[in-house]
């Protein structure tokens, strides 16, 4: 019983925060439209965070995510512009956009892992310097501002569009829209779980979290799992940059994915990852990814001022870490 | 009791959930005697001596120091009342100096700032009634696993311990090293201090204490003088059984070839060469630092090197663990626990982590890991309730089964490497090792065997590499071997 309420208080803590806020403002928790909303709010981050537990099982971890985010999708953007204006179809150039977003973000997760790997740097160390670095780069295209799509509407339609929900009504009496990107979120999330428990390489990645040597003396190339983690992260950050700027339809290079390193480390342990490693929970990390986000939604009924957020959020980060340590003492 | 019984308990019992750990134990320690406690892994020696330290408190029974019953709330506590445990893992923070080890938490202080000089003086007399050499700046984690023992033994003399516990102190020492050790012994004991001697290693108690106490399943069984009292009398008593021969038959080894290593030079080791035949039991002798380990990592791919390894007629490329064991060669680390297991982990994810391959090249096939692991567990008798429990969680003779069973999976490890296979593993477990060593040989593999136990050297192995400061000393066939000739090569008095 102990054991269940310790690996399952995560969702408890979610359904009784869920469960509390629609008995008392059931307009802003039992809206289908407002759900939705905080769904598909909760998309790039939970991607992000999703791959950040990967990092964080093998006993890693990687600040840069959110600069990465904001230079990825400055690049992709400024290429599908680019070829829109050469006069390359639509298709085309939204394509080229998702190749870019993936291709950059796995490179520079992959960057991420073989300054850690090759270059022996901390993980802190390495990616402190890239959370500094790659959003300058992104600032360094467009002076610090943001770019604007130039599609007609077929790149911002993965964001914006989904499947179209007759039987539920939106306020303004529309069809209720459930976004394609919450499918690519849940896609991530099923992937990421499998991979973690039902593969040789998750397998190896939980060993070298909780014990880097044993792993190496069982013959387990550490390096070569290392380095994979920052790469699929990096990849992560690449769908959510493209979902992020498909939202948007346009990349803030100063603003897109700020503070995304924060969100997804605190997501990650309030799901019940430890931050040394050794256990990937990648379900607790979107219930983790959920719970902040029913708690903005708390926040904002509640009128509190936004900048009260940060000062909720550290709190719950606490709480969460020192129910952790109740967890392993056990 | 006793006037003379500086320390004594009375009717001790302490349970952990529903394992009782030890159970209605009175025993007492007199003033200036070497007292040993001998008991298998699980007899309560650990629970006891924590309970004498103030770590954890008894359920029942009481403590006696000086003939007066005593409470301890902390270690700090019973410290106060003279009683001092050095662990089996030394608890030294690396990074500090020996004096601030020594004086961590009660650093002598002039104007509110640590007295390093005061301090520094304290240190190096108590290193020199411990016959350290060490200076009070060196850093600890610098220092190798002897000297820092003797720091331990410094720290415990500085608080005035009449009582000084020692848990396994020779587990991590070489030959030399325990010899320095038991000499301190005697002068401390002569001091009037009273030792409480716990160790694994039978002949070295019965040289070293004046009683010895046997434990065994939590209780108490009897009390000998250590003067006449023989190995198998004390491991009879331990066991409750008699043992019979400690030692499996040798079986003899073929001529064919399975491993050469030539002209092998690695930190730590330098110009080793030697050849292992298939089904051939292969010892190395030596004291502690004399580079065994090195040349067993050097030859699995742990650690950079020089010269020809070559199993069969593959040749290794240097530096790679997984093309040593897809060559067929495993290593069984002597860290048990930082190394060879990661103790978190379900026994049969440790079972099954080196050959995952094997179990599926997209998805685990969990069906599979788990009828592997059932089937180790029934081979090697690993006693365990189940395969998904953490390793962690077993004692060290089960432990140490699962970290060779690792290798064994598959069958494609040709060339099993033991380093200190019985390291803190109980008298029957270790006759299933050896059991466990020979079958193997006989099914064909080629085993090296590194340890600092000599009988278990002599008593299973075909042949003896002696080495001595990095090098090969010598090498004994069956024939020639004996403890006299190893240490002479190992100490290098010819």
């Amino acid at each position: 019983m102990n054991q269940f309420l310790n690996k399952y208080a995560p969702v408890l803590a979610l359904v009784i925060l869920f469960a509390i806020g629609a008995i008392w403002k059931p307009d802003l928790f039992l809206q289908a439209e407002v759900l939705r909303n905080m769904l598909n709010q909760s998309v790039p981050i939970g991607i992000v965070a999703v791959g950040m537990t990967l990092v964080i099982a093998a006993g890693g971890i990687d600040l840069s995510v959110g600069s990465m985010l904001a230079m990825t999708g400055v690049f992709a953007l400024t290429a599908m512009n680019k070829a829109i204006g050469g006069g390359q179809n639509e298709q085309t150039a939204v394509f080229l956009a998702l190749a870019v977003s993936l291709g950059l973000g796995s490179l520079a997760g992959m960057f991420n892992g073989l300054l850690v790997t090759t270059g022996r740097l901390a993980p802190f160390i390495a990616t402190l310097a890239g959370l500094v670095a790659y959003r300058s780069i992104g600032q360094a295209q467009v002076d610090s501002g943001e770019v604007r799509s130039m599609s007609a509407n077929l790149f911002s339609r993965f964001g914006q569009d989904g499947i179209h929900l007759d039987f539920i009504r939106t306020q303004s009496g529309q069809a209720l829209i459930f976004n394609w990107s919450i499918f690519v979120l849940i896609a991530v999330t099923v992937g990421f779980d499998i991979l973690i428990r039902r593969t040789p390489f998750g397998r190896r990645l939980i060993a070298v979290g909780a014990n880097e040597a044993a792993a190496r003396y069982g013959a387990i190339s550490v390096n070569r799992i290392r380095l994979a983690s920052y790469t699929l992260l990096g990849t992560c950050v690449g769908i959510a940059a493209y979902v992020n700027a498909s939202r948007m339809n346009s990349v803030s290079s100063s603003t897109a994915g700020q503070y995304y390193e924060l969100d997804a480390i605190a997501a990650v342990v309030i799901g019940g990852t430890p931050l040394r490693g050794g256990v990937g929970r990648v379900w607790g990390t979107i219930t983790g990814v959920l719970l902040l986000a029913v708690i903005n939604n708390f926040l904002i009924a509640t009128n509190v001022s936004t900048y009260w957020q940060g000062a909720v959020k550290g709190g719950i980060i606490l709480f969460a870490v020192l129910l952790q340590r109740g967890r392993s003492d056990n | 009791m006793a006037s003379d019984s500086v320390l004594a308990v009375r009717d001790i019992s302490k349970t952990f959930g529903a394992v009782t750990a030890v159970s209605g134990v009175s025993l007492d320690f007199r003033q200036g005697e070497v007292h040993g406690i001998v008991g298998e892994n699980g007899a309560g020696k650990s629970t006891l001596m924590k309970i004498l330290a103030g770590v954890q408190k008894p359920d029942v029974g009481e403590i006696l120091v000086d003939g007066k019953v005593v409470q301890f709330a902390g270690v700090r506590e019973a410290l106060r009342h003279g009683i001092a445990l050095i662990h089996q893992e030394l608890n030294l923070v690396d990074d500090l100096t020996v004096a601030e080890n020594v004086f961590l938490g009660r650093e002598p202080t002039r104007a509110l700032l640590v007295d390093r000089g005061r301090q520094r003086e304290a240190t190096a007399r108590l290193l020199t009634q411990v016959n350290s050499r060490v200076s009070p700046d060196d850093r600890v984690g610098d220092l190798p696993l002897a000297q820092r023992q003797l720091i331990e033994i410094a720290k415990a003399i500085s608080f005035d311990s009449n009582v000084i516990i020692m848990d396994e102190p020779t587990a991590v020492l070489g030959r030399q090293e325990a010899e320095a050790l038991f000499a301190l012994i005697a002068d401390l004991k002569s001091q009037g201090k009273s030792i409480i001697y716990i160790s694994h290693l039978l002949p070295e108690v019965i040289q070293v204490c004046d009683r010895i106490s046997v434990l065994r399943d939590g209780r108490f069984v009897e009390t000998m003088p250590a003067a006449g009292a023989t190995p198998a009398q004390l491991a009879n008593a331990m066991v409750g059984r008699e043992l019979g021969d400690f030692y499996p038959a040798k079986q003899t080894w073929e001529s064919e070839q399975l491993l050469e290593v030539a002209d092998l030079t690695t930190s730590g080791a330098e110009n080793i060469s030697f050849l292992l035949r298939k089904g051939e039991i292969l010892g190395i002798a030596g004291l502690v630092g004399a580079g065994r380990t090195e040349v067993c990592e050097a030859i699995a791919g742990l650690r950079p090197r020089t010269g020809t390894v070559r199993v069969g007629n593959q040749t290794l490329s240097p530096g790679s663990p997984t093309a040593a064991l897809s060559a067929g060669i495993g290593y069984v680390s002597e860290d048990r626990k930082g190394k060879g297991l990661i103790l978190d982990m379900a026994i049969q994810s440790n079972i099954t982590l080196p050959h995952l391959d094997a179990y599926g090249r997209v998805f685990l096939n969990r069906g599979k890991e788990l009828a592997s692991a059932e089937e180790w567990r029934e081979k090697l008798s690993i006693k365990a309730a189940d395969v998904s429990l953490p390793v962690g969680s077993l004692s060290g003779g089960n432990q140490q089964k699962v970290s060779i069973a690792k290798w064994l999976d598959t069958n494609t490890v040709r060339v099993l490497l033991l380093d200190e296979p019985t390291r803190g593993v109980d008298i029957g477990a270790k006759r299933e090792i050896y059991d466990l060593i020979v079958h193997l040989a006989s099914q064909g593999l080629g085993c090296v065997v590194v340890s600092s136990e000599m009988p278990e050297l002599l008593g299973i192995c075909h042949r003896i590499l002696v080495m001595r400061d990095h090098r090969l000393a010598g090498e004994l066939s069956q024939s020639e071997m004996s403890e006299q000739r190893v240490m002479a090569l190992a100490a290098g008095v010819l």
